[in-house]
């Protein structure tokens, strides 16, 4: 027996020689497929484990909870499409708290709550005019005149979006009061004579003109209320970059450290930052990239926004430094000497890049207005709530907030924090003081209540007068008015007030992560008996398509391997066939000199285990290499998704040992067994063919 | 005595398309031991079906073969197999030595298939009939280096290494030149009467037919002389 298998084993070894193409073929293909099978399975892991906690330690926990009458499944970072999903509502959090928490693996409750709301934003003009405010405060001529240029220029813009307006709008009266402003304006002698703080024309042009022209383009925030104290307890990922986090019981709002760099940051500062971050992270260069030439050459197009931010002492600081780093101007007058010097600045290659970045962030950014927002500003959010209405909620800004390592992960860091009370304002839920303030409302301008059924009659029945939601007339108000908001609410409220009454979901965050499955089985349990009306998810379920990521990819992975699989064992079976074919004689021989069946099976299932093995072990080696390789070295994310799926900027694979053992031995045993059909073949030849001679 | 082999009353029928062919029709036939006996007549005269069903490889239609005493019509193939390893050596007109192995190894392989030899008996064994057939010297040779006669020596040994009964040798010298052909008929003919082993062979090469000490004349399946 053993002298059996050790003839076997020479003989298919020879074999294997004497066909060595064939051989290279076919462990090649396995080497190829053992290769991809561990790096693929063992990144796939990785990112999992990485997404995992991406995930978990930044918004979802372990699990979550919400309403089982939810039209719509959760989805913490935004399903398939940007919609509004109807997850329902929990009423009363504190039922689904008390039960919860005494499931004795879960370590905390943190009730939540998101959605969608539009910043409000002025327009250029109002930050044209607090620019030329300033200039005029401090009396310097040239920069007054420049500051006028711009609004001149902004006017004209304004005079043909007027134009136009005119030939649309239905409220001529409107019209006619617009146009007659604007070409009070609009006079060169009304500008021209603007010299000093002249309080009366400024304050025209602040109530007046910069009305006419529409907001920026609208900003729309996700926004998450909840009890930001817990927050910040069970979130391991959530850091503060700047301000500080709300305190328990201060309604405000913490914005997301993405949303600020990517959408409330000067223009030019973007530009510098996108060019950084690909250069750095991407490795690439500018020359040469699509993206960074785009980038690059837009860049010097911005001087305007630098320029615009400058009073005469910075703009003659700028214009000195500029020079003392070799950019220089022939131009003797400042603002244009300097608008030259920036223009030049501003173009960057792969020479200057590092350079004029650091100088941008160090003498230029400090001097102007980087961000839209910051801290210790009030904005107003407007969120259309449940019950229809537009709410406007002024919200004082605290701090900015990231989660560690997802700094740039468009998933879990476009979400702004705000308080669970704020939450409910913008949702719409109503307290006692906004139903009082709504029955106010309504007595002022006279609308029915009436009830969903009767609500088709009422608006379109013949009773029903046209009634048309403008929104203009909040704008007005606001101008009308000084800019002194009311708030509606209250800036603190009670602590009690978070702890009780309404969330949309709910994160659970366990003692022991390992036991998701068996803590959602023990917890839904505890729901039936209990009879409350919850759903419960777990993270990747209730991260929607992000969290199905992986799964995904799995299957992709499985799908190429399984391809090179059937091919390989496609090709051995072929090549036994043919083989046998070209063995006829030699096979005969040995069985006719008395060697069974099994012995001919033997060689043909040993020379093609011998096969897969040395080339499934090659690639498990080579696969081992690459990973150590990627382990010194790490794989940079391409974009933010990756950001986020790597759970950091760069992913460090790991070596998983039994995949690396396990991978080979599975291939090897698998196209062996494969082969056991075509291997009978050849076993069927018989004795006889010895004795056949080719003629 | 019994016979070395014993054919009874045997036909072989072979299907072909639709019809049939008969190969061999009612032969009746015995070897005794340590015979050595060919087997001639032109191509198709049944010459290698005779052969085949005295050599395990195939069973009759009718009648019954005799090994030593023992029928085959009812074995199956492993009992045919084993039958073929233990008692019957084969010597193959294009030689059969397996490519991808050395002299020694394509001698010992009919051992390491049977099994329960030390290394050391069966290197002696090897040695002992590579001397015999005078190749000791091509040992590590592969099959393609060695000349037609030096090759058909090299079956021989392989033939005899498991010490069979009987012999199966189909037309052993075809493929070579007279001389070469005598001296391995002669190497044969020496074979046979040390080891007592009988020898059966086809051929119709009259130069090797006068070695024989029996010649049994085949035509259209029939035995016309024996």
């Amino acid at each position: 027996m053993r002298e059996s298998l050790v003839l076997i084993i020479k003989v298919a070894f020879r074999n294997l020689w004497l066909y060595r193409v064939k051989t290279l073929v076919i462990a090649g293909l396995l080497c190829m497929g053992s290769f991809i099978g561990i790096v693929g399975l063992s990144l796939l892991r990785d990112v999992e484990r990485s997404m995992q906690d991406s995930i978990i330690s930044s918004v979802a926990g372990h699990l979550q909870v919400y309403s089982s009458k939810a039209k719509d499944d959760l989805a913490l970072f935004g399903g398939a499409f940007m919609g509004r999903a109807e997850i329902g509502t929990m009423p009363d959090m504190v039922v689904f708290r008390e039960l919860i928490k005494k499931h004795p693996n879960v370590a905390d409750f943190i009730p939540m709550g998101s959605d969608m709301a539009m910043l409000g934003r002025g327009n250029e003009l109002d930050d044209v005019l607090t620019a030329l405010r300033t200039a005029l405060k401090k009396g310097e001529t040239d920069i007054i005149e420049q500051r006028k240029q711009d609004l001149t220029f902004l006017l004209q813009q304004l005079d043909r979006e007027l134009t136009e307006r005119e030939k649309l709008s239905s409220d001529k009266e409107l019209m006619v009061r617009y146009r007659t402003d604007l070409k009070t304006a609009m006079e060169p002698e009304y500008l021209a004579s603007l010299k000093i703080l002249d309080e009366e024309k400024l304050l025209f042009l602040d109530t007046r003109i910069a009305p006419i022209s529409g907001e920026k383009q609208p900003l729309y925030l996700m926004y998450l209320g909840t009890d930001i104290d817990l927050f910040e307890k069970n979130f391991s990922k959530f850091k503060m970059v700047e301000g500080e986090p709300l305190a328990p019981g201060q309604r405000g709002i913490l914005l997301s450290y993405k949303v600020r760099e990517t959408q409330l940051k000067a223009v030019v500062a973007r530009l510098f930052d996108r060019l950084k971050k690909r250069i750095d992270r991407v490795e690439t260069t500018i020359k040469g990239d699509a993206d960074n030439e785009a980038t690059a050459k837009d860049l010097p197009k911005q001087y305007q926004q630098i320029l615009a931010s400058l009073d005469r002492k910075e703009s003659e600081e700028l214009a000195a430094y500029l020079k003392s780093i070799g950019i220089e101007t022939a131009e003797k007058e400042l603002v244009a000497g300097l608008k030259e010097q920036l223009q030049k600045f501003l173009i960057v290659d792969d020479g200057n890049f590092k350079d004029r970045y650091a100088q941008f962030y160090e003498r230029i950014a400090p001097k102007m207005k980087l961000y839209e927002i910051s801290p210790g500003e009030t904005i107003v959010l407007r969120s259309y709530t449940k019950s229809g209405y537009i709410k406007s909620v002024p919200l004082k800004v605290y701090g900015v907030y990231t989660f560690e390592g997802l700094e740039d992960s468009d998933l879990a860091g476009v979400m702004n924090i705000t308080d669970l009370v704020t939450f409910r304002e913008l949702y719409g839920e109503m307290n006692e003081e906004s139903k009082k303030e709504l029955e106010a409302m309504r007595a002022k301008s006279s609308t029915v209540v009436t009830t969903a059924a009767a609500a088709e009659d009422a608006l379109f029945g013949e009773s029903a007068a046209p009634t048309l939601e403008n929104r203009e007339i909040e704008g007005q108000a606001k101008s009308n008015e000084t800019i002194q908001i009311k708030p509606v609410i209250s800036d603190v409220f009670p602590i009690s007030e978070i702890q009780n009454g309404l969330a949309l979901n709910a994160a659970i965050r366990l003692k022991d992560g390992s036991k998701i499955d068996q803590t959602r089985a023990e917890l839904n349990k505890m729901f039936k008996e209990a009879g409350l009306e919850a759903k419960l998810v777990d993270w990747q379920e209730a991260t929607g398509i992000v969290g199905q990521f992986a799964n995904i990819v799995r299957i992709v992975l499985m799908f190429a391997l399984g391809v090179i699989f059937v091919v390989a064992l496609v090709i051995i079976n072929n090549s036994i066939i043919v083989g046998t074919l070209n063995r006829t004689k030699e096979i005969g021989t040995m069985r006719a000199i008395g060697a069974q069946k099994s012995f001919v099976l033997g060689i043909f299932l040993a020379e093609t285990g011998i096969t897969s093995l040395i080339g499934s072990i090659l690639g498990a080696g080579l696969a081992t290499l690459f990973l150590l390789a990627l382990n010194h070295k790490g794989i940079p994310a391409p974009n933010d998704v990756m950001t986020f799926l790597f759970s950091g900027p760069r992913l460090y694979p790991t070596l998983q040992w039994n995949l690396v053992i396990l991978s080979p031995l599975v291939i090897s045993l698998v196209a062996t067994i494969a082969s056991i059909y075509a291997a009978r073949h050849a076993a069927h030849v018989k004795p006889a063919e010895a004795m056949q001679e080719k003629e | 005595m019994t016979h070395a082999v014993s054919i009874e009353h045997v036909s072989k029928i072979y299907p072909l398309g639709n019809t049939e062919v008969q190969a061999l029709h009612d032969i009746h036939l015995n070897f005794d031991v340590g015979e050595f006996t060919t087997v001639a007549g032109p191509s198709g005269c049944g010459k290698s079906t005779l052969l085949n069903l005295i050599g395990c490889m195939d069973t009759p239609s009718q009648g019954e073969v005799y090994i030593e005493g023992k029928p085959i019509s009812k074995l199956g193939d492993k009992e045919l197999t084993r039958l073929r390893l233990d008692k019957l050596g084969f010597i193959f007109q294009s030689f059969n030595l397996i490519p991808v192995l050395n002299v020694f190894q394509n001698i010992e392989f009919p051992l390491l298939i049977q099994g329960g030899f030390t290394s050391k008996e069966r290197s002696d064994r090897v040695m002992e009939l590579m001397d015999e057939v005078g190749l000791r010297a091509q040992a590590k040779q592969k099959s393609n280096e060695l000349s037609g006669g030096q090759r058909q020596r090299v079956a021989i040994a392989r033939a005899l290494i498991t010490r069979p009964s009987i012999v199966l040798a189909d037309e052993p010298t075809a493929n070579l030149d007279s001389s070469t052909g005598e001296r391995i008929i002669d190497l044969m003919k020496a074979v046979n009467k040390s080891h007592k082993t009988t020898f059966i062979f086809s051929t119709h090469d009259p130069l090797v037919m006068k070695h024989a000490t029996r010649v049994i004349r085949l035509r259209d399946g029939e035995v016309l002389e024996s």
